[in-house]
């Protein structure tokens, strides 16, 4: 009793303390913010990196890891502040929210400054000052000259993205497709889907150059400069960190070394990069994400069961005040879980949660779907123990069994056997569910499968792949439960 | 005159507003053999379930070797409950385990004796009760008989002073009736304390020391089995036995 109480007080504090923490950096403590980077050590950049040559992933010696101009300005940012640049992958509509919950210190992804991020976010000076252009099908090449020549078709651009909002709002008689991912939408564009893709010159002048069939116009968008320059944002209120790193953003653009150095670097990588676009080079990519997939199931699995087994007794279990509350609030639990999506679940326990404890995209992912998982496995205990007979139990309590023991070597794993084809589809469900955890930059099959897309310029092959790989998954697992079933049989 | 084993003192059971136990104060001295006769619904699984608190009392007293059971907590009522072994008509066998294996289930977890010990013990039994050549069996392959055998075995690997029955052939085939009578006549005279219901009058005549008789929520007569049947006092009893034995 002792031991819960201290354990709740200790849950209180964190509690307070994080909100205090909060209001703290969000209010006053404006210039502890670069003091904690150099305490810390560490400069922790968020990026999405489908975005060459901005930033994407590339194998180097055999290891992938994220590059690009956007990673060069991070690496002269921290260089100046005395840190190591620690990069983090996540998709560009979760930048600023991971960036307000202190997922990541600073955001550079090609993102534009622009007075509605400005209210949430602080920006640095600009870094580039680029421009828009229309990356279209080169058979069409006659036939598109800028934003204009869309009327009665699609463009396509990035969901979130400055792009996305200019092409809705300077386009007339034109459909805008939102997709999260470039690689995305060029594939769209390659089957016709949509006629062109909006995205900054530099991307345009990537993809062209790596892929024959394609073809960039300008786009004559009518742009401020802040929708065209790209910055680095930092938390709201952090002007000690804005300052120093302006001090970096100021000297990169009087040498003019995104255009002299970054550039070319980058674009040497997009070489090496699609040199062998086979799916079997990637090999590596593919494994990591199985391993991935593989750890969030198999823990989400045990986890989900343990909290299932708790759940089913705790919904059960008559008696008291106490048990009743705990009866109700199992109940509630059980309920609210199975009537959310576990997409949102995910990003409540990456973000939300992240107010209070610092938690990596890989435990997230693996509390959220246990927590989930647990909600829909607890039905299926409570189901199999009710199927139990209920002479069983009294059996076992009259040759002296305790209740515990009772539940534990005669009731459950009768009930188990009884449920154990609904908990092989749950095993199989979350093999495949699991990818959602994607969202939140876990390298897990479709989060690898969308690198190794906006690596090799190739669209469907690597969808193709994981497809197999996840048929693979799912059908060696239910083998394998196949064959626990058949052992369980002996009547 | 012995110190009883089992002592019941104004035993009362409602379920809801059904009284189904009124008053009852009755007595076991160990190695006694009662049987408890009645009409169907009178009350006698209920009684049987309150000795060894499967069902709790609604007021009363059940003192097994002079322990108050319905103020004890439930460690304590656990461990007398080993002391109690119980045999239902449906068996309630494990069938998820070999017939060695629900044996050797309680005396391992409840007792934690080691597994060679158990396994020892549980082939003594299954000889006792003349099944040892079905210690590697399922339950499902069993037939009734054997299975009625298996659970008056499981519940002696407790080494229980007391064993309480609840129509342990009722649900039986009549040719294997015979089979697990023979197994309790046994038990009955190596001396063991049993609490049998069943509707068995042969058993009740020539194993029982006691008879007891129940009906409307009481024991209406408390008698020997010669005592009973041949001139019983009440006229519930009168009644019920010209039923039965016609
Ligand atoms: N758990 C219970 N809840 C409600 N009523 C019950 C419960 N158990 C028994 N009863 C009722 O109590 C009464 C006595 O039942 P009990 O099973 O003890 O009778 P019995 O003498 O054993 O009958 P039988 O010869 O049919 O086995 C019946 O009316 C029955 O419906
Ligand atoms: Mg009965």
């Amino acid at each position: 009793m002792k031991k819960r109480l201290v354990l709740f007080f200790a849950l209180l504090l964190a509690l307070v303390t994080g909100f205090t923490a909060l209001t703290t950096t969000a209010n006053a403590a404006t210039d502890n913010s670069l003091t904690k980077i150099e305490k810390k050590g560490t400069l922790v950049m968020g990026t999405s990196p489908d975005y060459p040559p901005y930033e994407f992933q590339a194998t180097v010696h055999g290891k992938t890891k994220i590059v690009g101009m956007d990673v060069a300005v991070g690496q002269k940012i921290a260089k100046d502040m005395g840190v190591k640049l620690v990069v983090k992958s996540m998709s560009f509509d979760s930048l600023l929210v991971a960036l307000q919950t202190g997922k990541v210190d600073m955001v550079i992804s090609g993102m534009n400054p622009t007075p509605a991020r400005r209210k949430n976010v602080d920006f640095t000076h600009t870094y580039y000052q680029g421009g828009y252009s229309i990356v279209i099908n080169k058979s069409d090449k006659g036939i598109y000259k800028n934003k204009d020549s869309f009327v009665g078709k699609t463009i396509g651009a990035q969901t979130g993205s400055t792009m996305y909002n200019e092409s809705k709002k300077q386009t007339s008689g034109t459909t805008v497709k939102g997709m999260t991912s470039v690689s995305d939408l060029i594939l769209a564009l390659q089957s016709h889907k949509i006629q062109g893709v909006a995205m900054e010159k530099p991307s345009a002048q990537a993809y062209v150059a790596n892929n024959k069939e394609l073809a960039a116009i300008p786009s004559d968008f009518n742009l401020s400069a802040s929708d065209t320059s790209a910055s680095v944002a930092f938390a709201k209120g952090s002007t000690a960190l804005v300052n120093k790193a302006n001090k970096s953003v100021d000297q990169i653009k009087k040498q003019n070394l995104v255009n002299k150095t970054y550039l070319p670097a980058a674009g040497k990588y997009l070489k090496t990069n699609t040199v062998n676009t086979s799916m079997f080079h990637y090999w590596k990519a593919f494994l990591t994400g199985v391993e991935y997939t593989l750890i969030i199931t198999v823990c989400s699995v045990f986890f989900g069961f343990i909290l299932g087994v708790l759940l089913s007794l705790a919904r059960m279990d008559r008696g008291g005040v106490f048990k009743t509350a705990l009866r109700w609030l199992a109940t509630a639990y059980v309920e609210f879980i199975r009537g959310t999506p576990m997409m949102v679940q995910v990003m409540f326990v990456y973000f939300g949660l992240g107010l209070i404890v610092n938690l990596p995209a890989l435990t997230s992912g693996i509390i959220a779907i246990s927590l989930n998982s647990g909600a829909y496995v607890a039905e299926y205990i409570r189901g199999g123990i009710n199927s139990v007979d209920n002479g069983q139990t009294e059996a076992a309590r009259s040759l002296g069994m305790s209740s515990g023991a009772t539940l534990r070597y005669v009731v459950l794993p009768q009930a188990l056997k009884n449920i154990w084809p609904s908990l092989g589809n749950e095993f199989i469900t979350l093999i495949k569910d699991s990818s959602i955890v994607s969202i939140i930059g876990v390298s897990e099959l479709i989060f690898q499968s969308n690198i190794v897309r906006s690596d090799t310029y190739r669209g469907v092959a690597p969808i193709a792949v994981i497809m197999v790989l996840y048929f693979i998954l799912t059908f060696t697992a239910s083998r394998i439960l196949n064959y626990f079933e058949r052992r369980m049989q002996h009547d | 005159m012995t110190k009883p084993i089992i002592e019941v003192k104004d035993l009362a059971k409602n379920f809801g507003k059904n009284q189904v136990l009124k008053d009852i104060t009755e007595q076991v001295t160990p190695g006694q053999v009662i049987v408890v006769i009645g009409p169907s619904g009178s009350g006698k699984s209920t009684f049987l379930r309150c000795l060894n608190l499967l069902e709790t009392p609604t007021s009363g007293e059940v003192d097994f070797a002079g322990e108050n059971l319905t103020t004890l907590d439930t460690k304590r009522v656990n461990e007398l409950r080993e002391q109690m072994g119980m045999v239902f008509q449906s068996f309630n066998l494990f069938p998820n385990m070999t017939v060695l294996e629900n044996i050797k289930l309680a005396p391992m977890k409840v007792k934690h004796m080691d597994d060679a010990t158990a396994t020892k013990r549980a082939h003594e039994l299954l000889k006792q009760v003349n099944l040892d050549d079905h210690a590697d069996a399922f339950p499902a392959s069993l037939s009734g008989g054997q299975a009625q055998r298996v659970a008056i075995a499981r519940s002696l690997a407790m080494d229980p002073k007391v064993m309480l029955f609840d129509e342990p052939t009722s649900a039986l085939d009549p040719e294997m009736v015979g089979e697990v009578l023979s197994v309790m006549q046994q038990l009955a005279e190596q001396g063991m304390t049993m609490v049998v219901v069943t509707h068995e009058m042969g058993f009740a005549k020539s194993v029982a020391d006691r008879v007891w008789f129940m009906a409307d929520g009481y024991i209406q007569e408390n008698s020997t089995p010669d005592d009973f049947f041949s001139n019983p006092q009440t006229e519930r009893a009168q009644d019920f036995l010209s039923k039965i034995l016609m």
